[in-house]
């Protein structure tokens, strides 16, 4: 347990201590809401909408980038290595990485919300902020497992270029910056194996109560793709071991 | 009662490997390796680059898994969270976490062992008093060893393995850690340590080990492993032919250095009188004893 809370201690340091990183994960996504959520609102709902994507538009990039290149660049520097031949648990690592990636994701969760609710004049009960933070920062999981498969499978050059292609795409095609309703109908299509339209429709399903939602069928999915995601990180994780 | 006296002695030897053989494709590092490491002292491990020195560190530190053989620490497997209480480590192109300072670096790696040094023992030991509030990536080269050779030592291990430890060090930093590795030693740590630096090896190493192929070629006490090489190197230049000084009684071999013969002699005084009577004119004289240099080379032609 203090090899847990001393790994995270460590794990918070290094973050907050590469500002350069830390800043645009945390301030950009509630920057572009403030734009085009609240600023650029021609009366529409789209601030109650892009609240649930950008939501997890926010949770991506720590996930992502905290894991892909973080990973990448330690493992590159036979730091990872180092601790294998040390008496801690392996698991450790990650699970600070995770807990410390989990605390960012909070922190850059809080002010989209706060600008939807002052500033977008979204009203949502006590419940259903609760919810949708639950669901905000449950969306992390898939997205650290990505960014860990990628981080164990290149190295830190080809890990910061694949994640942030990775991340734009599930952004993007995900429906997370522009409603996937307006897209053409083989985007729409495509939309269905992007994670992160999944778990923006399950956002979606908690602020806009008008809109029908198949809940079941996103939760289903988001599940199968989470476990194949995590079968990806443990093969990538094993396979750089035997190395 | 012999089984009951092996096993006590396989409990007491730091490193113990037995036909141990690790491939990496069609390319064989370690080729039915045996070895023991002697329970205290400094054991360095030689061998030109592409021995199997590194590949054996990592087998024994279990990052690596050997095809076939087997390794003991203290009578126990590698790789398990038990063994690695025993075993501190400095492995070769490691570096550490940029952003974090050498004090924080020294607290969390206290909470991986059981009985871990205090911050102002390794600061004294290791002599870190003057950087250790400073940033990883603000160190130089020699400072940066020094924290990892400080982590190495934090958990009080019983064998210490130091993979190239001075690589890319300017002599008096190389002299600093050679220090610190002396004390260490002293204090009843089994030190191995790999290294191209035969000089190094040849002013620590109470014990060496030469490799060559992924086997071992010799495994004696440094000072008879020095000796191995012949007595003694004569300089001098003659008119004789290299081939009429090789055939000289006890002389080993004979090289060319610049203008001079290098000549390897089991027994110096006879072949120097046999040298005089065939070349009254030899001069430029230097004999000297024979360093681990000699012997390596020694060892390398003859493998």
């Amino acid at each position: 347990m203090s090899i847990l809370a001393k790994e995270t201690g460590a794990e918070i340091l290094k973050a907050v201590r590469a500002p350069e990183f830390i800043l645009p994960t945390i301030f950009m996504p509630s920057l572009f809401y403030t734009i085009f959520g609240v600023v650029l609102n021609k009366g529409g709902n789209s601030a109650v909408y892009l609240l649930a994507t950008y939501g997890v538009f926010a949770v991506m990039g720590p996930a992502i980038f905290g894991f892909g290149t973080g990973v990448a660049s330690e493992r590159e520097r036979g730091w990872l290595e180092l601790k294998r031949a040390l008496p801690s648990p392996s698991y450790s690592y990650i699970l600070a990485k995770l807990l410390t990636t989990l605390m960012f994701t909070a922190i850059a969760l809080m002010p989209i919300y706060l600008i939807a609710g002052f500033g977008g004049n979204v009203e949502l009960a006590r419940g259903d902020w609760f919810s949708l933070f639950a669901i905000h920062l449950c969306a992390t999981i898939p997205f650290v497992l990505i960014g860990v498969a990628l981080g164990f499978s290149l190295n830190s050059g080809g890990a910061v270029a694949l994640s942030n292609i990775v991340f734009l795409s599930l952004a993007i095609l995900g429906g997370l910056w522009f409603p996937v309703f307006l897209f053409p109908e083989f985007m729409q299509t495509l939309a269905n194996f992007m994670p992160s339209f999944h778990l923006a429709e399950l956002a979606l399903s908690i602020v806009d109560t008008s809109k029908e939602c198949a809940i079941g069928y996103h939760t289903l999915t988001i599940f199968v793709m989470t476990l194949g995601f995590l079968a990806l990180a443990i093969f990538a994780w094993l396979r750089q071991r035997s190395l | 009662m012999t089984s009951i006296n092996s096993s006590n002695t396989q409990r007491s030897t730091p490193l113990l490997c037995s036909e141990v053989v690790k491939r990496f494709g069609d390319k064989t590092a370690l080729d039915r390796l045996s070895l023991s490491i002697p329970n205290s002292g400094v054991t360095a491990i030689l061998g030109a680059n592409g021995a199997g020195k590194t590949t054996l560190i990592n087998c024994a530190l279990g990052l690596l898994k050997p095809n076939s053989g087997r390794i003991r620490l203290f009578g126990k497997a590698p790789g398990l969270a038990e063994t690695k209480q025993l075993i501190g480590v400095m492995l070769q192109d490691t570096n550490l976490p940029d952003l974090l300072s050498a004090r924080e670096h020294i607290e969390l790696f206290q909470s991986y062992y059981r009985n871990p040094l205090s911050i102002s023992q390794l600061s004294e030991l290791c002599d870190l008093e003057s950087f250790i509030d400073q940033r990883y990536k603000k160190l130089s080269g020699g400072q940066k060893r020094r924290v990892q050779f400080a982590l190495s030592i934090l958990g009080q291990p019983k064998i210490v393995f130091l993979d190239e430890p001075t690589t890319g060090l300017d002599i008096s930093a190389r002299k600093t850690v050679w220090e610190t590795i002396r004390r260490l030693s002293k204090s009843g740590t089994a030190v191995v340590l790999t290294t191209h630096y035969l000089e190094e090896a040849d002013s620590l190493a109470d014990h060496t080990i030469v490799m060559s192929n992924g086997q071992v070629i010799a495994d004696a006490p440094t000072e008879q492993i020095r000796a191995s090489a012949g007595g003694a190197v004569i300089r001098c230049s003659t008119v004789l032919d290299a081939q009429i000084v090789a055939s000289v009684e006890h002389v080993k071999s004979v090289d060319h250095h610049g203008k001079n013969l290098e000549i390897r002699s089991a027994d110096a005084s006879k072949s120097l009188k046999k040298l005089f009577e065939l070349d009254p004119s030899l001069s430029n004289l230097t004999v000297s004893k024979s360093s681990l240099e000699d012997a390596f080379v020694e060892l390398n032609r003859n493998a």
